[in-house]
């Protein structure tokens, strides 16, 4: 018996000790499920200009040294071409592989960091918001060529380009004659084989773009700028 | 030209920007270019400026300038556009019965010397002040000296760089003993860190920042973004690491902390070169009128330092600073690490603080620790936001306590200015009145009868403007408003002057690097504008001081800039000779045997050092630069119950300080009309705040209505709000507080409480 006492004992160890954890694990389960909030210091937002330098930080894409192949420019005429309206996503102008494939798997392999694809004969455009990988939530492809009912839907004039089309002063930096929502990472479409060769940069390496290149906007502010403060008008003698 | 071009850019490999512009410019386009420096910021980019039958009509960055080679921002490419604004003051101005009258410029001046004559007769020399600015040419910024300070007798000149630049001044005064960077802008092309200090570069100093940049691609260089705002500099940065206003003085002490326990001092260096003193504590905020400081430096040992940095441990400095001890311990490895290169930027951020000084003083601790200083791509390198706040206000010294050489209460310096101004030394007082805010009260309380303004925007500027606007109105005092717009401050002018702008007269400006720039005239100014020098002369001989002013109209510019040199000669800051500064894009002082001296105190490089050791603190009569024992002391203003959120004010990079010359460029205007106030989007959203919506942000001082903008160009740390200032239309500044930081009397921007409400 003395013998066995030992043993019996241990047992009876081990089954208190599961017990024990049991009722513990089980008053654990009870309470409600809890998942810390990780908070960084500006709130889990991204600030909206995040995307203005996003391009030059990817390993990889050497802007400052990407040649240019002439013969297989893009030009802004196609450009505009796969696009409803200045500033729409572009749709899909060539076959995809899978009807099921996801952006992250498929489109960004080409279209993340470019380089030529013999296959279409071009450059693949790179583009600037690689993070958003549900491309074809935005750009779809284009099936047929007819329409489902007649419409009337002009398309408006892109914004011009060139010498002299968007500079206040002879010489001085052209104005952004676009919008950048979506568009915030400019070397993305402006720099690069891929780029329509009348917007293509010369000065890749400048990185922080709107130094010198603003936005040039018609929108009015929803306040008045145009009544100064100042008295002066008034005051002035007639 | 071209050539000289094409010869730059093979000088300059990547510079491809002077050519890039010239391929923009029509081929029939017969157009003169001309160098000089930008009518802008501190960072002092060469332009050149063409020329067409008489008009300015094209600017481009000069390739030959090592400070921007070749590059600009977009308010320098488009900056002659102001001049053409149809409501330019042509004429001079004369209040009458409520209306200006337009008056000969000649009669205008006539009535301000006759003004000036007759309240210094009436109520003394200390009723008549003036107030000047950091965008003044160098001579302007003489001649104002000389004319108060020498002709009349009175200390009331100061200007406004005492509103941006009076901490770095007072900062480097203290620890080095001499004032301005020991480095220069050829730092960034060295070093392996940029840590920025409270600086929105990339849109304050875009060029600057541009050169870190192309550092950051090419060679690695990383730079770390060290801020209470999110902005565009944080996007571009390698790390961002945000902070809770005013705590930055604990994380600086926290930094040298970590560089101590870890053994990461230059004990050679320290041993050799550096001594440690401490100050007064507790000093106040200036907030009352007539308030009085005087520091009381004290000797201490390393031991005393060690045992007062026991407070800031990282762990401690991280519950009120909300900077992780990660962060802490990472900025102090930067600093530690001898094998990484550092340079630390800072502007406004570290200035306008009401313990600007010490904040000033516990950077430069950093540096002093790990002996990164004074070295290519080491050592720590305040800018400065106007284009001669270097080279007129702080060397030629438009402050009440300074003098071209020296300050007014050292009686050396005195008899040195009365010698070369051929003055009796008695008439320079050796006491200093008003500091600017304080130059304001004056005015408000009615001591000051007379004053006159130049080239600055005063009641757009000032903090608290819901003071000092009323102030500027009343009967008691006179104001005379020198500039080239109308803005709210020539509005209750009762003479208004027309100047001329920048490229329509000869000048020089000095920018942050201890750079010298020369231009010459390059068009015809308007109507009646004249140079403000000139003005200065004019108004001086109509008192009867024509003798001390015997310059001719035409080389003003150079007579008075050779008679001003005197004050500098001497390996420790002499002035390169004006026919150098004509031939080449700017030269950096000292400037001895025909050389710039790029890095002070380093006896490989600064022909002034002369105590036989690599590095020589020479400001200092022992030789030894100083590491102060500064605290933490909290903002006089903090957020409340009633006033829940901290208002930060700042600029764009659209707009240039108070906006009355880039409002008038279309560009500019068009893509930042107005201003705004930034929130972030959790506060946003907790007050039920839309993008765009007007909002009533109020202090206890005044109040101002803005547009909401909810994640745009920044994004505040949370319970801070953001408000751009210039917009005379949204005068943010009636909210401000006007506490100042006791040693250097400059006014915090950056911190006040405030309340917001939808209207």
């Amino acid at each position: 018996m003395k013998k066995r006492l030992g043993i019996i004992s241990f047992f009876v160890a081990i089954f208190i000790a599961f017990i024990v954890i049991w009722n513990y694990s089980y008053q654990v389960g009870l309470e409600e499920a809890y998942t810390p909030v990780i908070e960084t210091p500006t709130g889990n937002f991204i600030p909206s200009e995040s995307g203005a330098f996003r391009r030059f930080d990817d390993a990889g894409l050497d802007y400052f040294n990407m040649p240019v192949d002439e013969d297989h420019q893009r030009s802004l005429a196609t450009y505009y071409n796969h696009r409803a309206y200045p500033g729409a996503p572009p749709s899909i102008p060539h076959p995809v592989a899978k009807e099921r494939s996801f952006g992250g798997n498929t489109c960004i392999q080409c279209h993340q960091n470019g380089g030529f694809v013999a296959k279409f004969d071009a450059y693949a455009p790179i583009t600037p918001h690689p993070e958003m990988v549900n491309c074809r939530q935005c750009h779809v492809t284009k099936n047929t060529n007819t329409t489902f009912k007649d419409f009337n839907f002009s398309k408006p004039k892109p914004p011009e380009v060139g010498l002299g089309a968007n500079n206040a002063l002879v010489g001085s930096p052209p104005m952004i004659p676009h919008q950048l929502q979506m568009r915030e990472s400019c070397i993305s479409c402006h720099g690069g084989p891929s780029a329509p060769k009348e917007i293509i940069v010369s000065h890749p390496e400048r990185i922080n773009c709107r130094q010198c290149h603003l936005p040039k906007t018609n929108a009015q502010p929803n306040v008045d700028t145009s009544t100064f403060l100042r008295q002066f008008d008034q005051l002035n003698e007639k | 030209m071209m050539s000289a071009i094409t010869a730059a850019a093979s000088m300059f490999p990547g510079i491809i920007f002077a050519s890039e512009q010239e391929e923009g410019i029509p081929e029939n386009a017969n157009l003169d270019w001309k160098k000089g420096p930008c009518r802008f910021c501190g960072v002092g980019c060469g332009i050149l400026v063409g020329t067409e039958n008489g008009k300015a009509v094209a600017v481009k960055g000069d390739p030959n300038s090592s400070v921007n080679k070749g590059l600009l921002c977009v308010k320098g490419y488009h900056q002659i556009m102001c001049i053409q604004s149809k409501d330019r003051l042509t004429h001079a101005l004369v209040k009458k019965n409520g209306t200006y009258v337009q008056t000969p410029i000649s009669e205008a001046l006539d009535l301000v010397a006759s003004k000036m004559k007759e309240t210094i007769a009436a109520h003394g020399k200390d009723s008549v002040a003036m107030y000047t600015s950091g965008q003044s040419t160098i001579p302007e910024g003489y001649i104002a000296s000389k004319f108060m300070k020498g002709a009349i007798g009175t200390n009331n000149l100061d200007c406004n760089a005492r509103l941006c630049m009076a901490s770095a001044v007072t900062g480097f005064l203290t620890s080095f003993g001499a004032d301005e960077p020991m480095g220069c802008y050829e730092d960034i092309d060295h070093a392996d860190y940029f840590v920025t200090w409270g600086n929105n570069m990339a849109e304050m100093h875009p060029v600057l920042f541009s050169r870190m940049l192309e550092q950051k691609a090419v060679r690695g260089a990383k730079i770390i973004d060290f801020a209470t705002r999110t902005t565009r500099s944080s996007t571009a940065s390698d790390r961002s690491i945000l902070f809770e206003p005013q705590t930055d003085l604990a994380v600086a002490n926290a930094i040298c902390y970590e560089i101590i326990k870890n053994g990461w001092v230059n004990k050679s260096f320290v041993e050799k070169h550096c001594t440690f003193s401490k100050g007064l504590t507790n000093i106040g905020y200036g907030l009352e009128d007539k308030f009085k400081f005087t520091d009381k430096p004290e000797a201490i040992d390393f031991e005393a330092y060690k045992e007062f940095l026991k407070d800031y441990s990282p762990e401690k400095v991280a519950k009120y600073s909300k900077v992780s001890v990660k962060d802490i311990k990472y900025l102090a490895a930067i600093y530690g690490d001898p094998n990484k290169k550092v340079v630390s930027y800072w502007c406004m951020g570290m200035n306008q603080h009401t313990r600007g000084t010490w904040i000033n003083n516990l950077v430069y601790n950093i540096h002093l620790l790990t002996g990164k200083i004074s070295k290519p791509g080491n050592g720590p390198f305040s800018l400065t936001g106007q284009p001669s706040a270097c080279g007129t206000a702080r060397e030629v010294g438009t402050f009440t306590h300074k003098l071209p050489h020296g300050v007014v209460t050292n009686k050396k310096d005195r008899e040195m200015a009365a010698r070369i101004w051929k003055v009796p030394v008695a008439r320079i007082p050796a006491k200093p009145t008003y500091h600017a805010t304080e130059m304001f009260r004056a005015v408000d309380r009615g001591d000051i009868k007379f004053i006159w303004t130049q080239a600055t925007n005063p009641l757009v500027s000032l903090p608290k403007t819901s003071r000092y606007r009323p102030a500027m109105e009343k009967k008691s005092c006179f104001v005379v408003v020198s500039d080239v717009f109308p803005t709210p401050t020539s509005d209750v002018a009762d003479v208004i002057l027309p100047a001329s702008w920048h490229i329509e007269k000869d000048g020089l400006y000095g920018n942050s690097e201890r750079r010298t720039q020369h231009w010459s005239k390059m068009v015809e100014g308007p109507g009646d504008t004249t140079p403000d020098a000139w003005m200065f002369i004019e108004v001086a001989k109509r008192m009867g001081y024509g003798d001390l002013f015997p310059y001719s109209k035409e080389n003003h510019v150079e007579e008075i800039y050779n008679e001003y040199r005197q004050f500098h000669e001497g390996a420790k800051h002499n002035m390169a000779p004006l026919e150098v500064l004509k031939k080449e894009s700017g030269a950096i002082w000292p400037y001895v045997n025909g050389k710039s001296t790029q890095w002070r105190y380093n006896a490989k490089y600064d022909p002034a050092c002369s105590n036989g050791e690599d590095f020589h603190f020479y400001g200092k009569p022992d030789g030894k630069a100083v590491i102060w024992q500064r605290p933490f002391e909290d903002a006089p203003e903090k957020p409340d119950q009633e006033y829940p959120f901290w208002l930060n004010t700042g600029r764009v990079v659209e707009h240039w300080h108070t906006g009355s010359m880039t409002r008038r460029i279309p560009v500019l205007h068009q893509a930042m009309p107005n201003a705004y106030v930034e929130f972030h989007p959790d506060d946003a959203k907790v007050l039920g705040i839309r993008n765009g919506e007007n909002i009533k942000v109020t202090s206890r001082r005044g109040s101002c209505t803005l547009p909401a903008s909810i994640n745009e160009r920044g994004l505040p740390t949370k319970g801070q709000v953001f408000v751009p200032f210039f917009d005379e239309n949204m005068l943010i500044n009636d909210v401000t507080l006007d506490s100042f930081c006791p040693i250097s009397k400059e006014p915090d921007y950056k911190k006040c409480a405030v309340k917001v409400e939808r209207v």
